[in-house]
């Protein structure tokens, strides 16, 4: 049978992949933005760079339990969710053109937690957030799917939605019993939700584009 | 709903119409390119300057009008634009 410190060694190896997928869709992102200026590719990148160090913070947190670092307060943990639902507010508004609306809403989600609530409140509202821009993504990414009938738009929409699940399971396990299975629950679905995402990555890396022509 | 076209974009069609239009290898004429091109003569000239520039367009001596091939710069800057295009859709978004 799994034991918590076990639990907690998986939960950590699955975070830290999800740091590497994360970090590598931002830079395939970043090298579009490069060469194309694109503002929905800049957005995209941002949204995987928030969502990086999320992980990576909620990573180290949970070594910090394991080997004993002085890093483990909820603080930090609230603002791994921050990041983390910041990471997800931009994935959920690369869709949306009117920057502006986005700039408000991303100062307004920024600002938010100086409201005096508890750690544990904050951390409940953060994943409450995440779990509906990622439900908007998901319904952003099917309309599209539905003009380009493109198969891999299916494919990040399937893994958004399993990321969706998972960010269902995060918040749930704030309100319920079962902690440790709901959290590993909810880090297994994120992660086959961020593998999936990596797929673009892949068919990225396998035609090996080489970018020398920018204007 | 309007979808407005990045200077990317505009650069992408217009190298585009430069690589399928040059079927008998002797160059496209400007007019071609303006009709993809889809602006103003004005700004279009301007464009193509920096497009020859740049070295994406080579510009061939004619003997009354110029034509225009795509370089071999501009074949991979195509390539590039067409797989961050495919990207982005992949997740959903337009360039």
């Amino acid at each position: 049978m799994t034991t918590q410190p076990d639990m907690g060694l998986i939960q950590n190896i699955l975070q830290f992949i999800g740091v590497f997928v994360s970090f590598s869709i931002a830079y395939v992102a970043y090298r579009g933005v490069r060469q194309t200026e694109s503002s929905s590719l800049l957005r995209l990148a941002t949204a995987f760079i928030f969502l990086g160090f999320g992980f990576l913070i909620e990573g180290l947190v949970g070594l910090g339990n394991l080997v004993v670092l002085p890093i483990s307060t909820t603080e930090v943990v609230v603002g791994g969710l921050l990041l983390e639902t910041t990471g997800y507010f931009f994935l959920a508004f690369s869709h949306v053109v009117d920057v502006l609306i986005s700039k408000r809403l991303g100062a307004a989600l920024l600002v938010f937690p100086v409201i005096t609530l508890t750690s544990t409140q904050l951390a409940d509202i953060l994943s409450i957030l995440s779990f509906y821009f990622v439900l908007y993504g998901v319904v952003e990414t099917v309309y599209s799917y539905a003009r380009t009938r493109k198969p891999d738009t299916l494919l990040i929409a399937m893994g958004l939605s399993l990321i969706g699940v998972g960010t269902f399971f995060q918040w749930l396990s704030l309100l319920y019993q079962y902690v440790g299975v709901l959290s590993l629950l909810q880090i297994i679905l994120q992660e086959m939700g961020l593998l999936i995402l990596f797929t673009p990555v892949l068919s990225f890396a396998v035609g090996g584009v080489k970018v020398n022509g920018t204007v | 709903m309007a979808q407005y076209r990045t200077q990317v974009r505009i650069i992408a069609d217009v190298l585009s119409t430069a690589k399928e239009n040059n079927t008998e290898g002797t160059g496209v004429g400007v007019t071609t390119l303006l009709r993809k091109g889809n602006m103003s003569y004005a700004r279009f000239s301007k464009l193509l300057s920096e497009l020859v520039g740049s070295g994406l367009l080579v510009e061939l001596d004619g003997d009354k009008i110029s034509k225009y091939v795509i370089s071999q710069k501009g074949i991979q800057f195509l390539d590039a634009y067409f797989a961050f295009e495919d990207f982005a859709q992949s997740f959903g978004l337009r360039l």
